[in-house]
């Protein structure tokens, strides 16, 4: 190989390193970090692109070279000459790229190992899926249950996923956290959030119909925030008025996912308007309470024509106290009026 | 006796009676008898429910599950295979009756009708499977095309949730069972024998019904859609509980079609290993084998060892769904995680089923076109070997975030990161041989060198993958999407390209179009990168995949996608025209346009029935381009041209 061949690959090398280099810090690849693990995540994921930027360089270069420098005129019926092969070099080829992954795979051991560690002080939070909505519980606080993720800035939170049904992923791109949420298991993640804001929850994993549509939001706030958000809870459910009851019970249980309702600005359409309870109810011919009541606890007793069966999880009738369940259909009853 | 009763080669078809032209008709094998058989298998099928049910006094009688399950899925396609002839030899000889003697007429292809029948000559069968999986490729990219319908904006139209589920669904079903790894096969069945220098496979009948097998599943699969209920909507990982219990009636045709294709995918598998350990030339050691033969041997030692593992995935789904059983139902003692398990045991082999055979492509056409020797022929076949022993020990790298034993994760990270290491000497080792060689930009070199880059991409996001942090983040993200394309259409469909352009004039006997192809490359290289490249950024960005519905923030790039991804599928089309305009009105290609060593090309175009008149001797490497008087093989002066022009 002559001198100048080396130079000029090196030159194609950096061009094709460099254009790559562009890419990678020109685009914004990654959503805002707001927790702690994501740091680590993202130092890997940075580690990682550097290595692969210098790999695809060097392959880029040889091909473009080649392609240049080797194109046969096309009356040029000769053979190239007849190399078999260099020792030397393919151990090269075998040795470098062994000791690029296991420095990859060192990094990654030690950035999970630290990511999986639970500090002591950390809240407890379980988090129940189903087809298709997000409920959190907070032992801590009574099991006050709330269809949206609120957690304190800067404490860690262990989230204990269960499944009602299939397998669901939670999946919060900014904590650069993703974990399935899977039926008969117990499956837990911990995360330190470190910066205020709201942030989607997404149903990751391929769950039914309703999946594109199974989203809640998280919601990072200061622990006195927190706190007091905790305590308005708890109040909310347990009013004695019925509509602020009501609505949530309609809220923290994940109702707005799949169904339409205007006084709670929900617009899902993976299950019926409850707008038109009134006329649903005279279709399946029976008194707008208790068919409101029905269809909550027994949803496959009367299903709307034009939805399938099995769509909407018969589990509530369990899963809601007897009195926030009153609340409810009344909630409902007088919203759709 | 009449010349209807006669085989081409003048022997009497049915020595003991004549049958009159109605009847043969009916009874002789073809599509009629094929029509008939299936409805009365299926029909058979439908009594043998309806009678187990009444006797075991279950209710209702008429389960439309089991029913469609034993009738259209099982007994139906049975019979069609029976009718078609599949099993003519074996059921004469096992109900005793005079098999009748061997006069080569269902052998080799005379009209374009014997391109429709049951067929033993490997060529035809080839050629068969290369047609049928590009029939299924084009239905496969209709179905994405839809996909990219529904997603070029942001909210939920077009299709309701389940259809779409399902045009996402068939769509990679299609693609991987019905494209990649039987066209890998169709291009394998047709060239393997010829560069090993033997008359045909191993097992010729047992090689005509593995392709029989195949247009059944894949009509399977597209024919759920029009079942009640809908296509299966689980994505083609069928993942449990979902696909076992949450799905309508479609979901049966996808468990079952998986078991067609299994089942044709794992005897051709048998087949090219018997044929590769026996049917070897004299001289032809396994270190003279063609790097493509070496491809074949070990993609058919994966699906041997790999393939029941899904076949057993998809029969307990199945079970849970029709008989309810509890394999993974979690209410009644099943495990969902043991689906997985099993799924990735074979599904992870499965990405080196549809890679490894697209090395050995690329190993030929590489050598070949920068008329050099293969750079480390040795350590090229011991990688190989090195991917299949490796690959069975990183099927879990699916599953970082699904909850198994969070211990087994990292030695999946290790054994996936280092299976990086054969897979560049592979790269490098191409690279090595293009270096100071005599270049040749032909349509299959271009395709090779467009695989080349993409598949490093493909690779190098593959290692990003393997880290268990980074996986967390992008896991079931568009960029899995982008990642998994990357592979399989920059890696696979690009080498498939690559072996159908440069075997072209070896199985057509006519030139595609040279100007054409390259027009075709250009389109699908730019095309696929303006389609494929930016699911890198939606993913890290957190979109997440099979979704009909995503966040306004990701609509603009989402309309840029739906847009070049239309161009990728118009690009077919080039490619298509090619294909039929010149197998009918190319230029006559000659024995060996490519000026190649190995030994399919020292054959007439197409070669002739038996292809070798008399077995080569093969007395050095397939590679020698540049060494002086060196040779591959010795063949007999070849009478098999004049054979072949008194026979056409």
């Amino acid at each position: 190989m002559r001198r100048g061949s080396i130079a000029s690959l090196l030159g194609i090398g950096v061009v094709a390193g460099g254009v790559a280099a562009a890419v990678a810090l020109a685009i914004p690849w990654m959503p805002i970090s707001a927790s702690k693990e994501a740091g680590r995540i993202d130092f890997v994921f940075w580690f990682v692109v550097t290595i692969c930027i210098v790999i695809f360089a060097v392959v880029a270069a040889a091909i473009l070279y080649s392609v240049v420098r080797f194109r046969a005129a096309p009356d040029d019926d000769s053979d190239g000459p007849p190399i078999h092969g260099h020792t030397g070099l393919e151990i090269a080829w075998t040795l470098i790229p062994t000791v690029l992954v296991t420095a990859i795979g060192i990094v990654s051991a030690i950035v999970l190992s630290r990511d999986d560690a639970i500090a002591k002080n950390a809240l407890h939070i379980q988090v129940i899926a189903q087809q298709f909505t997000w409920t959190f519980k907070y032992p801590d606080a009574h099991g006050l249950t709330s269809a949206t993720l609120v957690l304190p800035n800067g404490r860690e939170a262990v989230l204990d996923f269960q499944s009602k049904d299939v397998i669901h992923a939670f999946f919060v791109p900014e904590f650069r956290e993703n974990m399935d949420v899977v039926p008969g298991l117990t499956t837990t993640i911990n995360v330190t959030p470190t910066r205020v804001g709201t942030y989607p929850v997404i149903c990751n994993e391929l769950c039914g119909l309703g999946h594109a549509t199974m989203r809640s939001t998280a919601q990072v706030m200061t622990p006195t925030a927190f706190d007091k958000w905790l305590k308005g809870q708890s109040k909310a459910v347990a009013s004695p008025n019925p509509a602020t009851a009501g609505a949530a019970v309609f809220k923290n249980n994940g109702c707005a996912a799949c169904h339409t309702l205007a006084a709670a600005s929900a617009t899902g359409k993976v299950g019926p308007d409850l707008d038109k309870l009134p006329a649903e109810a005279q279709q399946a011919k029976q008194p707008l309470a208790s068919f409101v009541r029905t269809s909550i606890t027994d949803p496959n007793a009367y299903v709307a024509p034009g939805y399938p069966k099995n769509v909407m999880p018969a589990t509530f009738g369990k899963a809601i106290p007897k009195q926030q369940l009153d609340a409810l259909v009344s909630y409902l009853i007088n919203s759709s009026k | 006796m009449t010349a209807a009763t006669l085989d081409p080669h003048g022997h009497q078809l049915i020595p003991a009676r004549s049958r009159g032209p109605i009847r043969r008709m009916l009874l002789g094998p073809g599509f009629i008898r094929a029509a008939w058989m299936f409805c009365l298998f299926g029909a058979i099928g439908f009594g043998l429910v309806i009678v187990f049910r009444w006797w075991g006094g279950w209710h209702p009688l008429f389960d439309m599950q089991p029913i469609t399950l034993v009738s259209l899925l099982v007994a139906g396609p049975l019979g069609f295979l029976a009718g078609i002839g599949a099993f003519d030899y074996w059921t004469r000889y096992a109900i005793g009756s005079p098999t009748q003697p061997e006069d080569h007429s269902g052998h080799g292809a005379r009209t374009w009708r014997d391109y429709f029948r049951v067929n033993t000559d490997h060529k035809v069968i080839g050629v068969q499977y290369l047609v049928t999986t590009i029939f299924f490729f084009i239905a496969g990219g209709f179905l994405a095309m839809l996909v990219r319908v529904q997603l070029a904006r942001p909210g939920t139209h077009f299709f309701d949730p389940q259809t779409y589920n399902g045009l996402f669904s068939v769509h990679a079903s299609l693609m991987i069972f019905l494209f990649v790894i039987p066209a890998f096969a169709g291009l394998a069945n047709f060239v393997v024998p010829l560069m090993l220098g033997a008359p045909d496979m191993a097992f010729p009948r047992l090689n005509a019904l593995s392709f029989w097998l195949l247009p059944i599943a894949g009509i399977m699969m597209l024919t759920s859609f029009v079942v009640p209920g809908g296509a299966f909507a689980c994505g083609w990982t069928g993942y449990a509980p979902l696909c076992s219990t949450h799905q309508p009636l479609g979901a049966i045709f996808f468990n079952q079609g998986v078991q067609w294709a299994g089942a044709s995918s794992i005897m051709t598998a048998l087949n090219f290993l018997v044929t590769i350990i026996t049917m070897r030339a004299p001289g032809m050691t396994f270190w003279r084998m063609p790097l493509l033969v070496w491809a074949n041997f070990t993609t058919s030692l994966l699906v041997v060892i790999a393939t029941p593992f899904i076949a057993g995935s998809q029969f307990f789904s199945m079970f849970d769904h029709v008989m309810h059983t509890a394999f993974f139902d979690t209410n009644n003692g099943g495990y969902p995680l043991g689906y997985q398990h099993i799924f990735w045991f074979y599904s992870h082999p499965a990405v080196y089923i549809m890679m490894l055979p697209g090395f050995g492509i690329m190993s030929e056409v590489i050598s070949v076109f920068s008329r050099k020797p293969i750079f480390g022929y040795r350590l090229m076949a011991l990688s190989l070997m090195a991917i299949v022993v490796l690959g069975f020990s990183v099927w879990a790298h699916h599953m970082f975030t699904s909850g198994m034993s969070s211990w087994l994760r990292v030695p999946m990270m290790v054994t996936t990161l280092l299976i990086a290491v054969p897979t560049g000497i592979k790269i490098f080792s191409w690279l090595a041989t293009m270096w100071e060689g005599k270049l040749h930009f032909n349509t299959p070199m271009l395709f090779a060198l467009g695989f080349l880059s993409m598949f490093v991409i493909g690779g190098l996001s593959g290692v990003m993958l393997g880290a268990v942090p980074i996986d967390i983040h992008v896991t079931d993200t568009y960029f899995i999407v982008a990642h998994l394309h990357y592979v399989l259409f920059g890696g696979s469909v690009f080498t498939i390209f690559a072996g159908i352009y440069y075997w072209y004039p070896k199985m057509t006997g006519r030139m595609y179009d040279e100007r054409l192809g390259k027009l075709h490359f250009w389109l699908t290289f730019v095309g696929f990168n303006l389609t494929f490249f930016p699911m890198h950024l939606l993913g890290t960005e957190g979109m997440p995949r099979r979704v009909a519905d995503y966040a306004p923030k990701f609509a603009d790039l989402n309309m840029f996608i739906s847009l070049a991804s239309f161009g990728l599928g118009a690009s077919v089309l080039v490619f298509l025209y090619n294909a039929i305009t010149s197998w009918k009105n190319g230029p006559i290609a000659p024995s060996n346009p490519w000026r190649a060593l190995t030994l399919e090309w020292q054959v007439t175009s197409p070669p002739p029935i038996f292809n070798f008149d008399e077995i080569p001797q093969v007395v050095g490497s397939p590679y020698e381009y540049g060494v002086p008087g060196a040779q591959h093989a010795i063949l007999a002066p070849s009478p098999a041209r004049e054979v072949e022009e008194v026979v056409t």
